[in-house]
């Protein structure tokens, strides 16, 4: 059952249900090689860039075989996107929203079980199909697979050895891939044994790390990112669900994400899992990449920071926008930053 | 007295401060010193604006032990919070009267220094500049025992209500409030509704006492009364010459936002509206010789509302109205004080940043025409992206559907390195010229 292309904006949205109607997502983070003027025409210089590459994109017409658009409301910027999409510029998609709750009670859980029902029914108008319970199990589990060797890619990192660029590149190829493609690929690379290498193990912070030259900074510089704390990657990798309903379940897992600071998680629960990042990970310093203009990232900043200080990890803060190409400046702070650590001077 | 006008400025305040004191330093200076000449005299109800706040931040000031407080965003319900007796205090007005006091700045920068990033809202970076260093012009601010955000208004709240709650070590109530476009669906007045009922057991917990429900009707029906007063106040604009500017809007609002709920506010307001009345009996208008009336979109600019108010009198201009105002006042027949919880739901799902930027564009075009207004100035706020995203459109609309200018402000609500005069005087300048 096909129903083609979703392009869909980040961060959280159940990617099972647009599959279950035969959709192909595709994430659309930025993208960073889009020219931001177009969206400039809309959007204030203080939005930031993710959102107005987007909007750039979607003016020029990127993926114009697209069916539909999914805006998840994930921040004000998200949201504001959402709305100018709707309210003015009327793209010749059907434009859809999804709004993720910011906290994880029961109440919330009933309330995202309803967006999901939402959904769901705007899906079934727009494509004129309803695909079975049945059908939509077999995405969620599909998904929960995807998610389970996600999982065991990040317990295999170092023992694998791939680059910064080819670890982050092969994780956010999810954002395309079909969950079974996506599920080969990791385990093409799971067999890959290489002989442990001598590097600064870093966590990234953040968003996205846009452009990804940036990750080839770290390499060279003889860094390796060994975990990840960013909103594409690590804080969206979702436990499986428990209910047989499938609704429900979708609504658990999305729940069940890592603490974000676009989910209002508190700043104990950031650090609690910064923690478990490091403990597992042995890294030695933590990367902030934050996008110009991300709110979010910028309040949690000082106080993870300062706790982080405080069990001897060393930070680094860098604000970029995601448009290549990386400035000189990022890069020598970079470098010098990982010799500081040890890494190659 | 001297000193303690030092001290008032920007200080932690070590003795004991009377409401005699405070008053001469305490929130922003009735606008006694602009210019008579373009602008009708102030507003008599100007001495009782002071003195409820002066009191509001005196109460604040010995609430520690005394009453439960909470600190609480713009947009909170704040009325089941009322009912159970805690002192409220509003970040966001303490950051306006910052801004207004031009104290904000050192204040933002106290959160620089401690890296929070120049780009969060300069609302949040002065409240967060002055728990870290203490330093206020109210003299000091009660420690919360409860923090409630409500994300009605912008999700930097969210982020910024994380940081109070690590900071100062108190409880945190999120009432995370769906975006609705237009209207709220029943699966979003529920949501709203379970975690305001979940609110009122951590309140009650706190405050050690019982939410009595004929209480909380009580606030509930204060709030409608004031409420619908301060759409009345508004509505005075309606008249040629307006009575009322935007700017006294901004300056006499306050109680509405802080005060919600309490029967003074609905004394306040009453008689606000019986001096508006007077002056639209007499025709006087807040501008003297009112030639246009425009309307003002987004935050004022605490720390240059004698500037801009002079430059637009000077040449005949009166600001009527604002979208910010008259959010305080549009949801007033929402309010049911015989279904409380769910009419509080319901209200605080609507607020107009819950709100699309096309129904924004809606309401502007309403203000336009029932206001008989003759251009529209769009402050471009770069703190606060909620309410700036979709100016560029509406603006665009404005001009084409309506015929009349329309100009957008870069600037800022609370950070003055982010208001160039020049630039913003010049745009101005055309914009009259139109
Ligand atoms: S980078 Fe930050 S502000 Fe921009 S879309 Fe992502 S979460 Fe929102
Ligand atoms: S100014 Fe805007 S961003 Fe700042 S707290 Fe108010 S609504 Fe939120």
């Amino acid at each position: 059952m096909t129903s083609g292309k979703a392009i869909v904006l980040p961060i959280r949205y159940p990617r099972e249900l647009l599959r279950a109607f035969g959709f192909e997502p595709v994430e659309i983070w930025g993208p960073p090689k889009v020219e931001g003027t177009l969206g400039g025409s809309h959007l204030q210089p203080y939005i930031c860039s993710v959102v107005k590459n987007a909007l750039s994109f979607l003016l020029e017409d990127g993926l114009d075989d697209a069916e539909i658009i999914l805006v998840p409301h994930c921040c004000d910027s998200l949201q504001g996107l959402g709305s100018l999409l709707l309210d003015f510029i009327k793209p010749k998609q059907k434009v859809l929203t999804f709004y993720p709750p910011r906290n994880k009670t029961e109440a919330a859980k009933n309330f995202l079980i309803a967006e999901i029902e939402r959904l769901w029914k705007e899906l079934e108008e727009i494509t004129g199909k309803s695909p079975s319970q049945q059908d939509l199990m077999r995405c969620i589990l599909e998904e929960e697979m995807a998610d389970r060797l996600t999982r065991e890619l990040y317990m295999n990192r170092e023992r694998i050895g791939l680059s910064s660029r080819e670890f982050i590149e092969l994780l956010r190829k999810r954002e395309y891939l079909h969950p079974k493609e996506f599920a080969k690929e990791v385990q093409d690379k799971l067999k890959i044994t290489k002989e442990k290498e001598e590097k600064v193990r870093l966590i990234l912070s953040g968003v996205l790390p846009e452009p990804m030259e940036v990750l080839d900074e770290i390499d060279a510089a003889g860094g390796m990112i060994v975990t990840d704390d960013t909103s594409c990657l690590r804080r969206r990798l979702l436990q499986p669900g428990t209910s047989n309903r499938p609704f429900e379940r979708m609504a658990e897992r999305l729940l069940s994400a890592p603490p974000d600071p676009v989910l209002g998680c508190s700043l104990e629960e950031r650090i609690a899992f910064l923690e478990k990042l490091i403990e597992e990970s042995n890294a030695v310093g933590v990367i902030f990449y934050n996008v110009k203009f991300c709110e979010g990232e910028d309040f949690y900043y000082p106080q993870v920071a300062q706790w982080l200080k405080s069990r001897g990890i060393k930070t680094l803060k860098i604000e970029a926008d995601i448009s290549p190409p990386l400035p000189k400046q990022v890069s020598q702070r970079i470098r010098a930053f990982i010799e500081s650590l040890g890494g190659r001077a | 007295m001297r000193s303690l006008i030092k001290k008032l400025k920007l200080n932690t305040l070590k003795t004991a401060v009377t409401f005699k004191s405070c008053w001469n330093y305490l929130f922003f200076d009735i606008p006694k010193s602009w210019r008579t000449d373009i602008l009708a005299p102030p507003l008599r109800i100007g001495v009782k604006t002071k003195e409820l706040i002066t009191k509001h931040y005196l109460e604040g000031m010995y609430a520690n032990g005394i009453k439960p407080v909470a600190w609480v965003t713009s947009g909170a319900p704040v009325e089941f919070l009322k009912a159970l007796g805690f002192y409220t205090l509003y970040p966001e007005n303490h950051g306006a009267l910052c801004g207004a006091r031009k104290v904000a700045l050192e204040l933002c920068q106290e959160a620089e220094k401690n890296g929070y990033c120049i780009d969060i809202c300069s609302y949040a970076r002065t409240d967060i500049g002055s728990a870290l260093s203490g330093k206020t012009p109210v003299g000091r601010l009660p420690k919360p025992d409860l923090l409630v955000c409500c994300t009605n208004i912008c999700q930097t709240v969210l982020y910024w209500y994380q940081v109070l709650a690590h900071h100062f070590k108190a409880p945190l109530v999120i009432i995370d409030t769906p975006f609705i476009y237009t209207e709220a669906s029943l699966p979003d007045v529920e949501y709203v509704q379970k975690q305001i009922e979940t609110a009122i057991e951590t309140a009650e917990r706190i405050a050690k006492r019982k939410l009595k429900f004929e209480k909380l009707k009580e606030v509930m029906r204060l709030s409608k009364i004031a409420t619908e007063l301060w759409l009345e106040v508004i509505n005075t604009g309606k008249n040629i010459p307006s009575p009322i500017s935007a700017f006294d809007q901004f300056i006499h609002m306050a109680p509405i936002v802080e005060l919600r709920g309490e029967p003074q506010t609905v004394d306040f307001y009453a008689q606000m509206l019986k001096e508006l009345r007077k002056r639209v009996k007499k025709g006087i208008g807040a501008v003297i010789k009112e030639k246009k009336r425009v309307l003002w979109d987004n935050l004022p600019i605490w720390y240059s509302l004698k500037l801009l108010s002079e430059t637009l009198a000077e040449n005949g201009i009166c600001v009527v109205t604002s979208t910010y105002t008259y959010a305080w006042g549009e949801l007033a027949p929402m309010i049911d004080p015989e279904r409380p919880i769910e009419s509080m739901a319901k209200v605080y799902l609507h607020p107009i940043l819950n709100r699309g930027t096309g129904d924004k564009l809606s309401l502007m075009k309403r203000m336009v025409k029932d206001f008989r207004l003759n251009g529209v100035i769009l402050h471009s706020d770069r703190s606060c992206k909620p309410y700036s995203v979709g100016q560029m459109d509406q603006r665009a609309k404005i001009v084409q559907e309506l015929k009349i200018p329309a100009v957008l402000i870069e600037s800022d609500h609370n950070d003055p390195r982010a208001f160039s005069e020049k630039q913003v005087l010049n745009r101005l300048k055309a914009f009259m010229e139109m």
